[in-house]
């Protein structure tokens, strides 16, 4: 699943370890994530969406 | 190994050199355990190492693991559960038949067999578990393997101390009772 996770991580000048802390997990699942390589659950995509202040739907292309 | 800023606190490269540690310290004390033949160092070793990683783990500022650990570790324990079936079962039907070449294959087989039905097992209690009850729910776990330890705890014991296996001085002399791992005492019976 695409996403936009790193487009708005940068526009929000923002690491991934600071990221990582704001969603509860670890860096390496949103190294995974931005590279579209794990298909987070709800809670974690809810918890990334709020991060970066946008919506699931913003956020994640679902094709 | 405590964080200078804030000695309550662990990062998780501490933790983990911690973990690292431990399990290295505990290997030296198995292989020594196994050479001096004491089984019980092992088990208070173990206990012991549980309660500290317990205790350094609500330390460890960050997270240990996520969902993606979860998903990943569900995944390699069900690889790693068939595979160690197959070949143990492989081994055991292969050590068994080989049981006249040397009577030692036959004990090795049945453990295979007994440690592949226990890990089934246990693999299906799990499961079960987690299907139909609330996994969230961690006292109930801990509960369970609390009990579960404390069973194997205890079945270990007498086993250990119920003098099954063993060589008894009876009227002078020192008989066999069951199958002692070791030969018979040098010192007089009386």
């Amino acid at each position: 699943m695409k996403n936009k996770i790193k487009e708005l991580r940068i526009k929000l000048n923002i690491t991934q370890e600071e990221l990582a802390k704001l969603a509860g997990v670890r860096r390496e699942t949103i190294v995974f994530l931005e590279q579209g390589k794990y298909n987070p659950s709800l809670n974690l995509a809810y918890q990334v969406a709020k991060a970066l202040k946008t919506d699931i739907e913003k956020l994640f292309i679902f094709e | 190994m405590l964080n200078n800023s804030n000695t309550k606190t662990m990062t998780l490269k501490q933790y983990q050199w911690l973990r690292m540690t431990i399990a290295v310290i505990l290997a030296i004390i198995f292989s020594q355990a196994i050479i001096f033949r004491n089984y019980l160092i092992p088990i208070a070793a173990i206990t012991l190492a549980f309660l500290v990683l317990i205790l350094a783990k609500k330390k460890v500022k960050g997270v240990i693991a996520d969902e993606r650990d979860y998903a990943i570790g569900g995944k390699a324990a069900l690889l790693t559960i068939q595979v160690y079936s197959w070949l143990a079962v492989i081994a055991m039907f292969i050590l068994y038949a080989q049981k006249d070449l040397n009577p030692a294959y036959e004990p090795i087989a049945l453990t295979l067999a007994y440690s592949t039905c226990l890990l089934m097992i246990t693999y299906g209690l799990i499961f079960r578990y987690y299907d139909k009850i609330n996994f969230l729910d961690k006292k109930v776990i801990y509960t369970i393997l609390i009990i579960l330890v404390f069973v194997a705890v205890v079945i270990f014991g007498i086993r250990l101390f119920s003098g099954e296996d063993d060589w008894l001085c009876q009227n002078g002399q020192w008989v066999q009772h069951g199958h002692p791992d070791f030969p018979q005492p040098t010192r007089e019976c009386k």
